[in-house]
């Protein structure tokens, strides 16, 4: 692979990560004009008085006294640190140590999801491939329209109706003290799958039907191809055929929608980690927007948008691994 | 080449809008989905007459979580006491509108978009590809969470964020049709003839992709209704009116699950669906109805697979857990040039 | 692409996954139900649990709850009586200028002394004015100690009390901490500008405090504003300290109510050292877990010496979402839910011996609150209707509490008098400021009859017209509250006013409550003894970034108020209160619409004895002193630390010395 290609994409992506900060930087003072009220809202029966100087304070705490350019300039020294902010939580964590928290619980899901619905889709996209236009494909074709109809959120709520409150075979809501009783052992991995067993359903039901519809497309797309044909005209067997020649090329191009998937790993299940009380970046998210705490807000957005810009970085140089076409001549 | 022929056949097929929903209507699953949508449409704008009850009326309220019964066959709610069926009618009003506003104007934006980077190229290509790439590493769902906490929780916000970040897509697919058609005859000839560039985008360029806008429209309907429903679930939308995600949040929240009440989560939940897979068949068979012979060739079937498929990631990615499924090819399509064949 | 060896181990790879996978399906046993000690699974709705317990750092979510659970006041109050009980402190009085308590035979404080000989002036240094003040004397509980075995002195209560008044090193844990009244005060750069707490080692002999050599370090004197309220929260709601282990963390660079903690100061607030019955287990504790023990060194106990507290344990579960608590308790996972449940849920519990249902007073009313005084820039002329007091009354009269409480509020609701005090206050109570009450249809018509003459033009949809335009007003409110205001619109259709729902934006600075931009909003407000002083003030007099958000200015209200804060006459000061309801509903700027009940659920197979607690959940400090264990065949366990069934008196004997 050229170096030049390699190159040029990391200093594109940089671009795009600076200019991805800066946005991050000045969202939340969006149409404030004094951002201390927002951090530090006033309290009831405190005087006009006092509450000047605790916005004095907290202005001076969160570093809103210098000039914006200055506290622009703070705040990439910050992220060059990793120092992605402090929460206004009560104790002042960092921000990175919350997500620290968090992060593991969330990839248990979305991995897991990942994995599941790769292996399933596979099987089942070439299943439905080379029985073209029987009733596996049919299936296939009306199982991936139902998919994207139904949110996956009603699916999740379905299921934790009929299968944790009415048959209580899994727990209709995550045990919050999963996070906390975790210790490696056998049977707190068994806890976790417990709990974890309900949200993987209800988001591997889409993943699986896309990664099938994508499979058979791909698939059926490369076995039309010349080669193949040439290939089967050669006498060579059905299965040799689909090995060797027609997987090897469909697989390529999903390669790199698992690439793209990836990048949704982290913030792709705020829903279902709602709906489930399931303790991972998605909550901490959406409590951070309910107490107003936007240092963890934005550091979370701008982890997240970090992750996808990396993710799609990841991706495109393994696809020129692949296809190494694609580095010449790219034309922008 | 052969298939550049084929894609400006296409682009040409000529027939107008009406001849278009002819085709659909002909197509027997394009049958089902046109009377879906009619029904649907239906149903949003005689609300007022089709609902037994008034759900925004508060003297019409019954008694707190009944079950379903002939006054009211869907029940009512249990913390408001509304009846379920008349939130239910009147909630396809706001996922329509919703979807309608939002894809039209994803249409325009991303038309727009496309045609310019596309057809003019140079510096303004370069930029509307860049602002594109921006715009996909910005996850969507966090950051409509913040701006309905700084602005305040309204639709209208929401249409702009899905507005300012999902003409992505569309514009891509189209850019890559522009630049097809643009070395097309009678471009050329136009340009020689000394057209503006104007001219030649709106009167030959536009046309030419109008039949993928229109397809994309439909699917990005879809996608968007699904979008809002998730958005409202999370009550980012307005809190006074009725729309189905709100009902679902509303059960959840209200204690649905505890009671036994499956009904109020189901009925919103149906709605969400067969709105949105009405809106999703008219799209499929549109595409069927434009390319019966694309069938045959593969590489044109892939090509016009990632054309059309690899943007709806986009809208659901954010929403969906593993968006990234349903496309094939890497979401920069490069010139036709570079799909064909394999290699051992 | 893959040879039979690579497909080997993808299967394998896929097994062990699915093994991994499907080992999570199985019921898995909480742990409530097979625990045998004496732990109490308590469930918590809130967003997240605090990882400090800093009482001064927060008054979000549960972190108030656990911190008067870890530390102490110097007295408790009772909301209805006025009284205080010893708590870190045994007893209390104020005295006069020759050092003797101002008391009568009997013990009470003397009223009428207390003017005469109990007021003294100073100057204070800061404004240069002259004030009254009142020295009281406190003396506390010997047998108090701290969770590390120190014991509680003086020394701690002249350096809790001396902090929150010291801006520069607290960084404004004061405002939390309530000591307004206190007459200590410092300057913003540090320095004590006045004394007003004394110790023995710290003044009192030179200002003729006395203090004898034995009670050393029990006593302390305060100077405190010259009202009968200043005592009050500075007695009750100040956390004490232990100076031993803040003083030597705190300083400029790490002040107290730091939000950038250093190393030392952030193993304090995760490691709470307090005096109050339970302690926190930290190792215990987590980001959704919170255990406390109960504190062996705890000094109150009952009679018999057995511990105060029945409850040994306490497991503080955090829930994110109400209906996964409910379904919790439900199913036995936990024993009790700390929230209050909308009546809605009651319907649920019908019929399940297993749950006891706590249906309480409760104490906070929900109140319709009028702009009557915007400032300039957000004048209008629907605005400017409703300073006209016609008007408020007549939109008073014309709701139907009735109504909202049976159709809002599933009937666990009661009504409210429009003075805002709760009649269960019998001591001040005042029946003639319940205005509001009668037939409703009657009401009705009184208030068309006032509106007919002020605004007459109706249009064809019956609603009044002032100058041609429909009178319509708007209800700032959140999304909880558009029932209520639903039914608000419906009721004031029927005298010709409009009525829409406003959501009240993201941040206050933006929007309505301290700008002016609003018509009408919903309030709650609740107004009890402990609170009537500052209350009725910021309420109803003071301006600013007070509760009073209609900017009410009323003169004769505001000197009312005044005098009863200041008039050092304890029956007087009830006098006045009666007083002053009458005026209040006069002035319909907060007319009351209905007082919720407060409902919340526990089981009772494991504990037994419960209680209602007017204005708490079922999770309150009487519960927790008097429960039973059941053991597993149902009757009461013996508690292992005294005798089972003690009665419910509760207070520690005060002169054990």
């Amino acid at each position: 692979m050229k170096r030049s290609y390699v190159i040029k994409r990391i200093l594109y992506a940089l671009f795009i990560f600076i200019v991805v900060l800066t946005l991050n930087f000045f969202i939340p003072r969006l149409g404030v004009r004094d951002p201390a009220e927002r951090y530090y809202p006033p309290q009831g029966a405190m005087s006009d008085i006092e509450y000047e100087i605790i916005k004095q304070f907290t202005r001076e705490q969160y570093g809103f006294d210098v000039s914006t350019f200055q506290q622009y300039i703070r705040y990439v020294r910050g992220l060059m640190r990793l120092d992605l902010g402090t929460s206004l939580r009560p104790g002042s964590p960092r921000v990175v140590e919350l997500i620290g928290q968090r992060l593991p619980w969330t990839l248990v899901l979305s991995v897991t999801t990942l994995i599941i619905s790769l292996i399933i889709g596979l099987l089942f996209g070439t299943l439905a491939a080379w029985k073209r236009g029987r009733w596996q494909d049919t299936l296939l074709l009306n199982a991936s329209t139902i998919s994207v109809a139904l949110p996956s959120f009603f699916i999740a709520l379905m299921l934790s109706f009929y299968l944790g409150f009415e048959l209580e075979l899994f727990p209709a809501y995550t045990n919050p003290n999963m996070v906390a009783e975790f210790d490696w052992s056998w049977n707190a991995i068994q806890v976790v799958f417990n709990n974890a067993a309900l949200p993987i359903m209800s988001m591997a039901l889409g993943g699986i039907v896309g990664y099938s519809q994508s499979t058979r497309n791909s698939v059926i797309a490369v076995t039309n191809e010349d080669f193949v044909i040439t290939a089967r005209a050669k006498g060579l067997s059905h299965t040799t055929v689909l090995y060797k020649h027609v997987l090897r090329n469909a697989l390529l191009p999903l390669a790199t929608s698992i690439g793209m998937s990836i990048s949704g790993l982290i913030g792709g299940a705020i829903i279902i980690e709602r709906v489930f009380n399931w303790q991972g970046m998605g909550t901490l998210f959406l409590e951070a927007n309910s107490t107003n705490d936007y240092p963890l807000m934005m550091g979370i957005m701008l982890f997240l948008s970090a992750f996808a810009i990396l993710a799609n970085l990841v991706t495109e140089l393994f696809y020129a691994i692949l296809d190494p076409r694609v580095t010449v001549g790219d034309k922008r | 080449m052969s298939q550049r022929n084929v894609l400006l056949q296409v682009a040409r097929r000529g027939g107008s809008f009406l001849s278009l929903v002819r085709k659909i209507w002909q197509h027997p699953k394009g049958r089902v989905g046109l009377i879906m949508v009619g029904c649907l449409a239906l149903v949003a704008i005689l609300a007022p007459v089709l609902a037994p009850y008034d759900p925004y009326d508060v003297t019409q309220r019954a008694a707190k979580g009944l079950r379903p019964s002939w006054e009211h066959p869907l029940g009512t709610t249990i913390t408001t006491g509304q009846d379920i069926l008349s939130m239910l009618i009147y909630g396809s009003r706001v996922s329509l509108a919703i979807g309608l506003t939002t894809g039209v104007a994803l249409a325009v934006l991303g038309a727009l978009m496309g045609v310019m980077a596309g057809y003019i190229g140079g510096p303004v290509d370069t930029l509307i590809m860049r602002i594109v790439d921006i715009l996909l590493v910005i996850p969507t769902l966090p950051l409509i969470i913040v701006l309905t906490n700084l602005l305040g929780r309204s639709y209208f916000v929401i249409v702009l964020v899905f507005v300012a970040f999902g003409w992505t897509g569309l514009a891509r697919v189209i850019r890559s049709l522009v630049l097809v058609l643009k070395n097309s005859n009678y471009v050329k000839a136009a340009e020689l003839a000394g057209a503006s560039r104007w001219y030649i985008m709106t009167k030959h360029i536009l046309p030419g992709t109008s039949h993928l806008i229109i397809m994309n429209t439909t699917l990005t309907c879809a996608g968007i209704m699904v979008a809002e429903a998730g958005l409202s679930f999370l009550g980012l939308g307005d809190p006074t009116a009725i729309s189905w995600g709100k009902m679902l949040a509303e059960a959840q929240g209200g204690g649905a699950l505890l009671f036994g009440a499956w009904w109020w989560i189901l009925a919103p939940g149906a709605g969400i669906f067969l709105a949105v897979f009405s809106f999703m068949r008219i799209g499929i068979v549109m595409e069927e109805v434009f390319n019966p012979r694309m069938k045959a060739s593969s590489s044109i079937h892939k090509l016009f697979k990632h054309l059309n498929h690899s943007y709806l990631d986009e809208v659901f990615r954010s929403m969906e857990d593993d968006g990234g499924a349903e496309s094939t090819e890497k979401p920069d399509p490069a010139e036709p040039s570079t799909t064909e064949g394999g290699h051992d | 692409m893959l040879t039979r060896r690579g497909w080997l181990g993808v299967c394998s790879a896929l097994l062990a996954a699915t093994i991994v996978v499907l080992s999570g399906c199985q019921r898995i046993e909480y742990p409530c139900r097979t625990d045998p000690t004496n732990t109490l699974y308590v469930g918590v709705v809130q967003a997240s649990f605090p990882s400090v317990f800093m009482p001064w750092l927060s008054r979000d979510g549960i972190a108030p709850t656990v911190a008067s659970m870890l530390y102490s006041t110097l007295f408790s109050y009772d909301d209805e009586t006025g009284e205080f009980s010893p708590s870190l402190a045994r007893r209390w009085y104020y005295v006069d200028a020759e050092g003797k308590p101002i008391v009568t035979d009997s013990g009470s404080i003397d009223f009428d002394r207390l003017e005469t000989h109990g007021v003294k002036t100073l100057t204070n240094p800061q404004t240069g004015k002259t004030e009254r003040y009142l020295t009281v004397r406190v003396e506390l509980d010997p047998r108090a100690r701290w969770s590390d075995g120190r014991p509680v002195t003086a020394d701690d209560v002249y350096y809790t009390l001396d902090i929150a008044r010291n801006n520069y090193l607290s960084n404004h844990a004061g405002a939390l901490a309530w000591t307004a009244d206190l007459l200590h005060l410092y300057s913003s750069s540090g320095k004590l500008q006045l004394q007003g707490i004394f110790t023995y080692d710290r003044g009192a002999a030179d200002c003729g405090y006395q203090i004898d050599e034995a009670e050393r370090d029990h006593v302390v004197y305060l100077h405190v504003r010259g009202v009968l309220g200043a005592v009050t929260s500075l007695f009750t709601t100040v956390l004490i300290l232990p100076q031993h282990l803040w003083e030597p963390i705190v300083s400029r660079e790490s002040q107290l109510n730091s939000r950038n903690p250093d190393a030392r100061m952030q193993h304090l607030y995760q490691n709470p050292v307090g005096c109050g019955p339970y302690v926190l287990d930290a190792e215990a504790s987590g980001p959704a877990l919170i255990v406390l023990r109960r504190n062996d060194l705890y000094h109150m106990t009952r009679e018999d010496s057995s511990p105060l507290y029945a409850v040994e344990t306490i497991r503080l579960i955090l829930y994110q979402e109400l209906n996964v608590a409910i379904y919790a308790v439900m199913q036995g996972h936990i024993d009790m839910l700390d929230a209050g449940l909308s009546p809605n849920y009651v319907r649920l519990f019908d019929g399940r011996d297993d749950l006891f249902v706590s249906v309480a007073e409760g104490t906070y009313t929900q109140t319709l609150v009028f702009n009557v005084n915007p400032v300039a820039s957000a004048q209008t002329p629907m605005r400017s209707l409703l300073a006209n007091t016609d008007v408020r009354r007549a939109i008073a009269l014309a709701i139907d509490t009735e109504m909202l409480i049976r159709l809002v509020a599933n009937g666990a609701a009661a009504p409210m008098s429009a003075g805002l005090i709760r009649e269960s206050l019998t001591d001040f109570y005042n029946p003639s400021a319940d205005i509001l009450r009668g037939e409703h249809s009657e009401r009705l018509q009184r208030a068309n009859d006032l509106l007919d003459r002020i605004l007459p033009e109706k249009d064809e949809q019956g609603y009044r017209l002032l100058d041609g335009e429909r009178v319509s007003f708007s209800i700032l409110g959140h999304p909880g509250e558009i029932e209520l205001i639903s039914f608000l619109e419906i009721q004031l259709q029927r005298i010709g006013i409009g009525i829409r729902y406003q959501a009240k934006g993201s941040s206050p600075e933006t929007t309505y409550l301290w700008t002016s931009r609003f018509d009408m909003t919903i309030q709650g407000v609740i107004l009890s003894l402990a609170n009537v002083d500052i209350m009725l003030n910021a309420h109803f007099a003071a301006l600013g970034r007070t509760s009073n958000y209609g900017r009410l200015v009323a003169p004769d209200l505001a000197a009312a108020i005044e005098e009863m804060r200041s008039t050092l006459n304890l029956h007087r000061k009830y006098e006045l209160l009666r007083d002053l309801q009458p005026m209040i509903a006069k002035l319909y700027y907060k007319v009351p619409l209905y007082s919720p009940q407060i409902v919340s659920i526990a089981r009772t197979d494991r504990y037994t004895g419960y209680q209602v607690v007017p204005g708490a959940t079922v999770f309150n400090t009487t519960n927790l002193q008097q429960i039973r264990r059941l053991d597993s065949s149902g009757r009461t366990a013996s508690s292992p630390s005294g005798s089972p069934g003690s009665p419910v008196g509760i207070v520690a004997a005060a002169d054990k010395e």
